[in-house]
C-alpha cells in the first residue's frame, strides 16, 4: 500500500512538471494554419523559405484542415492560455478574438518595420483587421467570391463564356441550358450551378439589388430589396432546379461535383484554386459574378495574427513580417491559394501569370473596387450561423423565403443587443 | 488498495464535474475572470423565447434514448438468448455481435454515412431495386434521426457479453424442473430466465441511458453537426458549440448540469417502475 502510494506520487509529480512545461525553453515559434492540404504546401513552403534565410528561429507548422475544427481548436488554445504564437483568422471572426484582446496589436511593429507599410497593403483588408483604427492582424490575402466555370462544358454546349457584367438572368439561362439529365433516366446528371446555401454566398447578390445584410440593430433580411434578391438565389433550388437538392448535395458536395467535372459554374473565394489546379480531366477558368442592378462581390480575406499570449512575440512578428513581406506573398500566392494583400504582389506575374490556373487571376484584381464585407461585430460568426440554417431551410424549399428571414432577424436580434 | 482509484475520481472525474457546476453560475469566456450570474444561464437556456435550440435538441436526445435503449438491450437478449449454445460457428456469431463495439467512433460514424448515403450508398441501392421508397436519410428531417437509432442498434457487443454471462450462470437445472412441470418455452422464459437476468438487464438499461445521452457526440458531429435544420441537433453537440465555437462556457455549464438532472430523472424513472423486479418474497 505505501510502495503504491509512493510510486502514485512520483508519476503524478511527474506529469505535473510536464505539465508546466519545465523543459526546453527554446521553443520554436508555432504557426497555425486551417486548409486544404494544397493549401498546407503553401505554407509548408513559407516556412521553408523563411528558416532558410532565418536559421536561429525555428517553425513549428500546425495544420487543423477545417475551418470550423480550426475555430474550437484556436477557442480551446486561447481558453488554456497556450495558442499558437501566430494564427491564421478570417476576418468574420476575428473581432470577436480581439475584443477580448487574444491578439497583440500588430499596428505599432508595422510602424517600426522597414519591410512593410500600411499603404503598401489594400486598404478593405486592412480594415477588415482593425479595430478602433489600430491595425491588430496584417492580412494575407484579398480574395473573393468568383465564379468557377467548366470550359469544356461551355464549348460541349456551344455557350459563351461568362465575362465581366454578365447579368442575372444570363447566369439562369446558362446555368438551365447547363443542366442535363444525359442518360434520360430521370435524374439530372450535370448540373449548371453549385453553391453553398450560405449569407456570404447571397451576400453579393443582396448588395447589387439595392439591398443590406444588417443595420447597427438588426438584420435586414426581411426587408423588401433583400428579400427579392435572397429569393432569386433560392430560386436556383427550388424553381430553376439549376443546382443539386438536398439529397443530391448530401449524396455528393457541389464542389466535388465541379472537380468530377459534373458541374458547370461553382462559386466560391480563391482558396480553392491549388486543390482545382490538381484537376486534369477538363479545361476551367474564373470570371466576375453576375451583376444584378450594381456590380459587388464579398471580401474573403485571413490574416496572421500575434496571439496575445505568445512568449516568443519578437520571432513571431519577424515571421509574420516575413510572410506578409513581397518574398512571402509570391511564395504562396504562387500556390494559387491567395490574391495577395500587397498590391505589388498582387499586380506582379507571381500572381497574374496567365500560364498558371487561373488564367484570368486578373479577375480577382479588377473587383476589388467593387468589393464590400461583412459588418465587424464580436458575436458575427453566432449571427452568420443562424442566417445560413434559415438559408439552407428555405433553399432547399423547407420553408419559405420570407418565414426563414423573418424567423433569422428575430433569432439573430438578442446577439445585436448583446453588442449594445 | 483502492487509494490511487479513488484519487484518481475525485481528481479527474469530481472536481472538473463540480468546476462546471460552479461555472454553470457565471459568465465566463474562457479569456477573462468568471462573472457571478446566478441563475441567469439556466433562465436563458430553458426560457429563451426566440431560439429554442435546448428544448429542440433536449426533445432529440429523449427521441434517441426512447428508442435506442429499449432497442439496443432487447437485441443484446434476443442475440445472447440465441447464441446461448454450442455449435458451429457459434464463436463466429458471437464475434460478429462484439465487433462493431470495437470500431472506433470516427470510422464507424463514416461507414454508416456510406451506408446511408441517399443516392449511392447500397442501402437505397437496394430499396431501389427492390421497387421500394428511397427516403433521403440525413438529408431528410424526418428520417435523420432515425439513422442515428439504427446505428445505435448494432453497437451491441457489451450488453450482449454480459448477458451472455447471465444467461450461463443460471442452472440448467431450473430449465429441467420447469421442462418436467410442463413448463412451455415462454412460461420458462417468463418466470425464469428474466427473473433471475433481471439485474443484469436493469444495470444494462441504466448503464445505456447514460452512455445514449452523451457518446452520440462523435456520430452526430461527423455525419450531420445538427443538419437538416437542428433535426439532429443533441446536447451533448449542443453544449460543445455552445462552450468550444461560441465560448459560452456559462450557459454550456448549465446545459451540462441540465443534461445530469434529465439523465438522472430518467434512471429514476426507470428504478422507481423495476426497482423490486426480481426480487423473491418469502412469507
Amino acid at each position: 500500500m505505501r510502495n503504491q502510494l509512493i510510486n502514485f506520487g512520483l508519476l503524478m509529480i511527474v506529469l505535473f512538471t510536464s505539465a508546466c512545461g519545465l523543459g526546453n525553453t527554446s521553443d520554436p515559434v508555432t504557426f497555425m494554419v486551417f486548409g486544404e492540404p494544397a493549401e498546407l504546401k503553401a505554407y509548408q513552403d513559407l516556412v521553408d523559405a523563411f528558416q532558410k534565410q532565418n536559421t536561429d528561429i525555428a517553425i513549428e507548422l500546425i495544420h487543423i484542415p477545417s475551418q470550423g475544427d480550426y475555430r474550437k481548436r484556436l477557442a480551446a488554445d486561447l481558453v488554456g492560455g497556450e495558442p499558437a504564437d501566430v494564427v491564421l483568422i478570417n476576418y468574420r471572426r476575428f473581432s470577436g478574438l480581439a475584443l477580448k484582446n487574444a491578439f497583440e496589436p500588430l499596428g505599432p511593429y508595422l510602424e517600426k518595420s522597414s519591410e512593410l507599410k500600411y499603404n503598401d497593403f489594400y486598404a478593405l483588408s486592412m480594415r477588415a483587421f482593425s479595430i478602433n483604427e489600430q491595425v491588430v492582424c496584417i492580412p494575407q490575402n484579398s480574395s473573393s467570391l468568383v465564379t468557377y466555370y467548366n470550359k469544356d462544358l461551355f464549348d460541349a454546349a456551344d455557350l459563351p463564356y461568362p465575362i465581366a457584367g454578365w447579368a442575372w438572368d444570363d447566369f439562369i439561362s446558362t446555368a438551365k441550358a447547363l443542366t442535363l439529365d444525359t442518360d434520360q433516366d430521370g435524374r439530372i446528371d450535370q448540373y449548371g450551378a453549385g453553391v453553398e446555401p450560405i449569407l456570404i454566398r447571397v451576400a453579393p447578390f443582396i448588395w447589387q439589388n439595392g439591398g443590406k445584410v444588417s443595420s447597427e440593430r438588426a438584420l435586414t433580411l426581411a426587408d423588401p430589396l433583400e428579400l427579392e434578391a435572397v429569393q432569386w438565389f433560392v430560386d436556383w433550388q427550388v424553381k430553376h432546379h439549376i443546382v443539386p437538392d438536398a439529397v443530391e448535395e448530401k449524396a455528393e458536395s457541389s464542389e466535388s461535383r465541379f472537380i468530377n467535372g459534373r458541374t458547370a459554374i461553382y462559386f466560391n473565394s480563391r482558396r480553392f484554386v491549388p486543390t482545382f489546379r490538381e484537376i486534369t480531366t477538363f479545361d476551367w477558368d474564373v470570371a466576375p459574378l453576375p451583376v444584378g442592378r450594381s456590380e459587388f462581390t464579398i471580401l474573403h480575406s485571413d490574416a496572421y495574427c500575434l496571439t496575445s499570449a505568445s512568449q516568443n512575440k519578437e520571432s513571431a512578428w519577424t515571421f509574420i513580417e516575413f510572410a506578409n513581406s513581397a518574398t512571402g506573398q509570391k511564395i504562396v500566392a504562387q500556390s494559387g491559394r491567395t490574391v495577395p494583400s500587397l498590391i505589388q504582389v498582387a499586380e506582379s506575374e507571381s500572381f497574374l501569370d496567365p500560364n498558371a490556373k487561373p488564367e484570368h487571376s486578373s479577375v480577382f484584381i479588377d473587383v476589388i473596387p467593387f468589393t464590400l464585407r461583412l459588418p465587424q461585430q464580436a458575436n458575427w460568426a453566432d449571427i452568420e450561423e443562424i442566417c445560413d440554417e434559415e438559408l439552407q431551410r428555405a433553399f432547399y424549399g423547407n420553408a419559405t423565403v420570407m418565414e426563414a428571414m423573418q424567423s433569422a432577424v428575430s433569432r439573430a436580434l438578442p446577439l445585436f443587443t448583446e453588442n449594445e | 488498495m483502492l487509494m490511487p482509484y479513488l484519487l484518481g475520481a475525485v481528481v479527474l472525474v469530481g472536481l472538473p464535474a463540480l468546476l462546471s457546476l460552479i461555472l454553470a453560475f457565471t459568465r465566463y469566456d474562457g479569456m477573462s475572470a468568471p462573472v457571478w450570474v446566478g441563475w441567469f444561464n439556466f433562465r436563458i437556456v430553458l426560457a429563451n423565447p426566440v431560439d429554442l435550440l435546448f428544448p429542440i435538441s433536449l426533445y432529440n436526445t429523449l427521441y434517441f434514448i426512447i428508442l435506442a435503449v429499449p432497442m439496443r438491450v432487447l437485441s443484446a437478449l434476443a442475440l445472447a438468448m440465441w447464441l446461448n449454445r454450442r455449435g458451429r460457428g457459434v464463436g463466429l456469431y458471437r464475434t460478429a455481435v462484439y465487433l462493431p463495439t470495437i470500431i472506433p467512433d470516427v470510422a464507424y460514424a463514416l461507414i454508416w454515412m456510406w451506408i446511408f448515403n441517399p443516392l449511392y450508398g447500397p442501402l437505397n441501392l437496394i430499396l431501389t431495386a427492390l421497387g421500394l421508397p428511397t427516403p433521403g436519410w440525413l438529408a431528410d428531417a424526418e428520417f435523420a434521426k432515425l439513422v442515428f437509432v439504427v446505428m445505435a442498434a448494432f453497437q451491441i457487443g457489451e450488453g450482449f457479453v454480459v448477458l451472455l454471462a447471465g444467461l450461463q450462470n443460471i442452472p440448467p437445472e431450473y430449465y429441467a424442473a420447469a421442462a418436467v412441470d410442463g413448463g412451455s418455452t415462454w412460461q420458462q422464459f417468463r418466470y425464469i430466465t428474466l427473473p433471475l437476468l433481471a439485474p443484469w438487464l436493469l444495470l444494462l438499461t441504466l448503464r445505456d441511458i447514460i452512455l445514449s445521452s452523451q457518446n452520440i457526440f462523435t456520430a452526430n458531429f461527423i455525419m450531420t453537426n445538427g443538419d437538416p435544420y437542428y433535426s439532429t441537433l443533441f446536447l451533448p453537440l449542443l453544449i460543445y458549440e455552445e462552450a468550444f465555437d461560441r465560448m459560452h462556457f456559462g450557459p454550456g455549464s448549465a446545459m451540462t448540469v441540465l443534461l445530469g438532472i434529465v439523465t438522472a430523472a430518467l434512471i429514476g424513472f426507470i428504478l422507481s417502475i423495476v426497482g423490486n423486479w426480481g426480487e423473491t418474497h418469502v412469507d
